[in-house]
């Protein structure tokens, strides 16, 4: 604990608020070794986790637009690796993501061969090695001729820019931005720290990217607008202007980054730093390490801090009532009554009564049926529009434009279905803060003896989770945001599920010859293949809504064992600290004289210590609130 | 009788039974249509390149062409005597000339106040060689569709026989993947002509941004160009799919003098020029001491492009051209041009009679439809559907289209030797055969010979399926033809 006290060193984090993450590990190292001093293995064991999940917070970023945008190139320039596959024709199939490792290495992520009726669940993938060389046999579309049913690849790679944990995730342009596809894209947003959005500079935004756009940046806290290929287009900085007055014309006032890979590219071989400087990538380098990975990182420690503000109260409480008990011997009577009051209080929020448990179990059943309607109504909607759609054409004239059409519907209400899902988590997970904020303030009211209402106010930072953190918020989605599974279950979407193709009635070329006969012949069999069309419609949505109920459920039953196991562990380490100010308080009385004095010493000592590492750990964590609004 | 006789034949038919009616005008322009040369149109979205891709053909810069979208009226360009622009209103009233003065070589016409909807088209006569076998109309192209994609009344592309203005279309497409719901978006211009696999050849345009400009681009555009025609969405739309690169092929078509005497003093003068051509920018920033002011430099990337300098300057430097005409010649190859050029020819222009006489035929069909009850008109219909069933060429036009449309089922290669049989890749006899150009008429006969005996044989095969038969009869009937021609 040395370092607390070096004066220079907290002059230079008052200038770089939050200090960096070794700072704050080591913070919380001292936090954690203090409770383990004072027989709080429950807490020392929080903060321990705290550091862990410090040391390995990714950041995921995740890099969209449409097909041949020059989305892997641009990864392989940033880099300064070929891990994208690169090619003109031929695409990136399935979602990429590169994250820091000591040594390059490379997996596949393959899903068990299925007997077609069977869909593969995320937890049954396998984790495949892979030769580094091959990568593009795997990430890329050529991969479709084999057996092996590949659904994302993971490269690890020594590279600083990503070594504090950012994670680069290169996702498939293919299908357009109008396609299921790219509304999986939208999906793995919500998941997502931080997004790219590439466009070349060869013409300006479309219709689709606009629209694509808006809802990115609806749906992630910092999309980065990046222009590509402007070695390539002379009039790319007419191009960019256009694009920003869409975009402010959209309301969006942000800029857009201008970069050249190929100049990058030619700059590192040649070494050359103008020419690094001229291809853009040094400003977007910098977007990403200060705004997107140090932001994450500010937002990461400030909710650290907070947990070592949490757990030194709870120490302090317990220290203060002792002091108290030892220096009051005539009001210690009162003061154990309130103490085992308290004591009965936090043992009833560790039941299954207790108003926060209930309030979570019941509101998990609402949302699960809520989301299951919600869902249900949407596939009700689509399937009378594609039955319309059917009843206007010819089915099978119609199909090619109709199935894509008809994925990309669906799976618009798969994300809007999801939004509404991780909206309603949200205020669940509030909700049971609040009750927990409620009957955790008065354990802690009948705990604390000195000054209530400041530990009150305290607490509440605690037991509300992460509440200025206002969009993402809460434990259960914390889950959800960052967890790759999470993006990797949304980008493979477009892969799952899919359309029956229609058989093709066959028109005998016989009739082809005689044209009259033809034309009625082919009048005649519509109605054959609009019922078939119709049909087709149906199974699919069908077996969309299983899959989409059964993926939404577990999704709420992972949120509500997280939150519970969240609370459950506070409430555990409430009841253990009213317990154990219980026991002191009880045996103070049996402490003699000589005995007493060195005690309040002790505890005196102790709490100068605590409070200090409160009061840093409480500055610290202040700090990050308003660089994140900016963000926003 | 040949087809385009029994077609004239059918023709004065017509005439005598709609005389005195509105429609005999049509018929009237139908019959003059015959004897003017083939018209192709270029359609497809927006910005795809049209009007640089017709400026290429002619071989001279008449359609204004700019970074907005600017062809706003449907303009026909054909050859004549003079140079004259007439304008045709939409409201059916009688064409009025229009004033029109000539903008950096593209032509500005003054449409004197009137708004772009009002206009049926523009009709520009032009005297051109270019012009003489083909009249080219340039389409404002179709928006893209993906906006109201939900809400669109689903419009796909069987193809279709219905007469259009056109006697056959170049669809121009972006790269665009396989999988994406645009693909086929560039089809749905149906202002001139509607997809059809007789009639219709698609243009993978801007062939050259597709390696962002690399030095290998048109081969890697060849590769895509290739594999896109596989796609059997597209087998039944057109033909085949050509890469071109719009502006190269514009410059090379109509390069000058001068812009070759500035490249030169860049390919002599300029040191580093890897480091120059490394990006627009760097282009067009001059130094004192190198050729061409910074104007001069934009002036020919606006030329060119990137791709195009580079390569401009790489044949200039390494000596395989030495005068204006073997660059432009040289960049024409390069450029895609010339091979479209061939395919025009071979698939369009040696076929023209037949295609000409289809969209006539096509439009007395309607006629007859839409006047049914018309004195005469069910014996005209009869006479037509005799016409259009007893002309080998068309059988041999509806057999293709049925292939591509998967109506005959057969392996792969069986289905490819068919078509060739029946002149997708050219209709002349080596072409059909797969033989070389140079083959002797001796060669020909024999390779006629073998297939027939191969075909006759596989149509009285008892596994062959009714379809696949019937197909084979149509092209054993081709095959009689070449045979009895040597």
């Amino acid at each position: 604990m040395s370092n607390d006290t070096d004066p220079n060193r907290s002059a230079d984090r008052d200038q770089q608020p939050g200090g960096s993450n070794a700072d704050a590990v080591q913070v919380l190292a001292s936090g954690a070794s203090a409770a383990h001093a004072y027989g709080r293995s429950d807490l020392a064991a929080r903060l321990e986790a705290t550091q862990v999940r410090l040391l390995q917070s990714d950041v995921n970023v995740v890099v969209i637009g449409e097909f041949k945008q020059g989305k892997s190139s641009l990864i392989n320039a940033l880099l300064n690796a070929e891990v994208c596959p690169v090619d003109d024709d031929i695409a990136t199939a399935v979602p990429t993501s590169i994250r820091h490792g000591v040594k390059r290495a490379a997996w596949a992520i393959v899903a068990p061969p299925m007997d077609g009726s069977e869909r593969a669940n995320v937890d049954q993938f396998e984790r495949r090695p892979i030769e580094f060389n091959s990568i593009a046999d795997y990430a890329s579309e050529r991969v479709a001729d084999t057996d092996t049913d590949v659904r994302a690849v993971e490269i690890e790679l020594t590279r600083r820019l990503l070594a504090d944990g950012l994670v680069l995730v290169d996702t498939p342009g293919v299908g357009g931005l109008g396609s299921a596809h790219a509304t999986a894209a939208l999906g793995a947003l919500s998941v997502a720290d931080a997004a790219i959005f590439l466009s070349d500079a060869s013409q300006e935004y479309t219709a689709t990217e606009m629209g694509f756009l808006k809802q990115a940046l609806d749906m992630c806290p910092h999309v980065t607008c990046v222009m590509t290929k402007t070695d390539f287009y002379p009039a790319w900085r007419k191009v960019r202007e256009l694009n920003m007055e869409h975009l402010r014309r959209a309301g969006r006032e942000t800029t857009i980054i201008p970069v050249s890979s190929t100049l990058r590219v030619e700059a590192i071989r040649r070494d050359d730093k103008s020419l690094n400087a001229e291809s853009g990538f040094p400003e977007l380098v910098s977007r990403l390490t200060k705004d997107v990975v140090e932001g994450a990182a500010r937002r990461e420690r400030a909710n650290a801090y907070r947990d070592l503000v949490a757990v030194t109260d709870q120490l302090v409480a317990q220290f203060e009532t002792e002091l108290s008990a030892l220096n009051d011997p005539e009001a210690r009577a009162a003061l154990v009554a309130r103490l085992q009051e308290a004591t009965h209080r936090s043992e009833s929020l560790r039941s299954q009564a207790a108003k926060w448990s209930v309030t979570l179990n019941d509101g998990v059943g609402d949302l699960t049926a809520n989301i299951d309607f919600d869902f249900r109504e949407r596939i009700r909607k689509v399937t009378s529009e594609a039955d319309a759609a059917i009843g206007n054409s010819d089915p099978q004239e119609t199909w090619a434009e109709f199935e894509p059409w008809l994925s990309e519907r669906v799976s618009f209400d798969v994300v809007g279905n999801y939004r509404f899902l991780t909206d309603e988590s949200v205020s669940l997970s509030r909700s049971v803060a609040e009750h927990f904020e409620i009957d955790g303030g008065e354990v802690l009211e009948q705990l604390d003896i000195q000054n209530p209402a400041a530990v009150l106010a305290r607490i509440t930072a605690d037991t509300s989770i992460e509440t200025n953190d206002t969009s993402t918020a809460t434990k259960g989605l914390t889950m959800l945001r960052g967890s790759y599974s999470g993006a990797l279950m949304f980008s493979m979407l477009g892969t799952m599920i899919g359309v029956a193709p229609l058989t093709p009635i066959i028109v005998g070329i016989g009739l082809v010859m005689g044209r009259k006969g033809l034309k009625d012949e082919k009048e005649r069999q519509i109605t054959q293949r609009r019922a078939q069309a119709r049909n087709a419609v149906r199974k699919f949505s069908d077996e969309v809504t299983f899959q989409v109920s059964k993926d939404s459920r577990d999704t709420l039953r992972r949120t509500q064992r997280q939150i519970r196991d969240f609370y459950t562990a506070r409430a555990e380490e409430l009841h253990r600290s009213t317990t154990e100010a219980l026991a002191t308080a009880k045996s103070a009385a049996q402490t003699g004289e000589a005995e007493r004095t060195t005690r309040v010493r002790d505890i005196e000592a102790e709490l100068i210590r605590l409070r200090k590492l409160q009061t840093r750990a409480q500055a610290l964590s202040a700090t990050p609130a308003a660089s994140r609004s900016r963000a926003r | 009788m040949s087809l385009i006789d029994q077609t004239r034949r059918l023709l004065d038919h017509a005439d005598q039974v709609f005389a005195g009616t509105p429609q005999h005008d049509e018929i009237r322009q139908l019959r003059t249509r015959l004897d003017e040369p083939l018209r192709v149109a270029i359609a497809g979205k927006v910005k795809a390149g049209k009007s640089t891709l017709l400026n290429a053909l002619v071989g001279e810069v008449l359609a204004p062409t700019d970074t907005g979208e600017c062809t706003r009226v449907v303009t026909w360009y054909r050859d004549g005597h003079t140079y004259q622009v007439m304008l045709h209103p939409a409201d059916g009233t009688s064409p009025v000339q229009a004033r029109f003065t000539r903008d950096d070589g593209a032509i500005d016409i003054d449409l004197d106040g009137r708004e772009a909807l009002t206009i049926d088209r523009l009709d520009v006569t032009w005297p051109s060689s270019n012009l003489r076998t083909l009249t080219l109309i340039d389409t404002p192209g179709v928006d893209s569709m993906t906006e109201s994609i939900s809400t669109r009344t689903f419009e796909f592309l069987d193809p279709k026989d219905n007469d259009t203005p056109a006697d056959a279309v170049l669809y121009l497409m972006k790269h665009i993947h396989a999988s994406d719901l645009r693909l086929l978006e560039a089809f749905h211009d149906d202002s001139v002509s509607s997809p059809n696999p007789v009639n219709a050849i698609a243009v993978l345009s801007r062939a050259d941004e597709i390696g962002a400009g690399r030095s290998d681009s048109m081969a890697s555009a060849a590769r895509i160009a290739q594999r896109l025609g596989e796609d059997n969405r597209l087998r039944r739309l057109v033909q085949m799919i050509v890469p071109v690169a719009g502006l190269l092929a514009e410059t090379a078509g109509t390069l000058t003098e001068a812009e070759y005497r500035e490249l030169s003093a860049l390919a002599t003068h300029s040191d580093q020029l890897e480091l120059v051509l490394l990006s627009a920018d760097r282009f067009v920033e001059a130094t004192p001491d190198t050729p061409l002011t910074s104007l001069d430099r934009e002036r020919l990337l606006g030329r060119f492009g990137l791709f195009g300098l580079r390569t401009a300057i790489e044949l200039i430097q390494s000596g395989t051209v030495a005068t204006s005409q073997q660059l432009s010649n040289q960049l024409g190859e390069l450029s895609g041009l010339i091979e479209l050029r061939t395919v025009l020819s071979t698939l369009f222009v040696s076929r023209s009679d037949v295609l000409k006489a289809r969209s006539a035929l096509l439009a007395i069909e309607r006629l007859c439809h839409e006047h049914s009850q018309r004195a005469g008109a069910t014996g005209l219909e009869a006479e037509l559907e005799r016409v259009m069933s007893s002309a080998h060429p068309f059988n041999e036009m509806n057999t293709m289209a049925a292939i591509r449309s998967g109506w005959v089922t057969g392996s792969k290669k069986q289905l490819g030797d068919l078509e060739r049989l029946l002149g997708t890749t050219g209709t002349l006899a080596p072409q059909r055969l797969g033989l070389t150009s140079a083959a002797t008429p001796e060669e020909i006969r024999a390779a006629a010979v073998t297939e027939l005996s191969r075909w006759q044989r596989a149509a009285e095969n008892p596994l062959t399926t009714h379809d696949l038969a019937t197909a084979i009869r149509v092209a054993i009937r081709s095959l009689e033809g070449i045979v009895a021609a040597t």
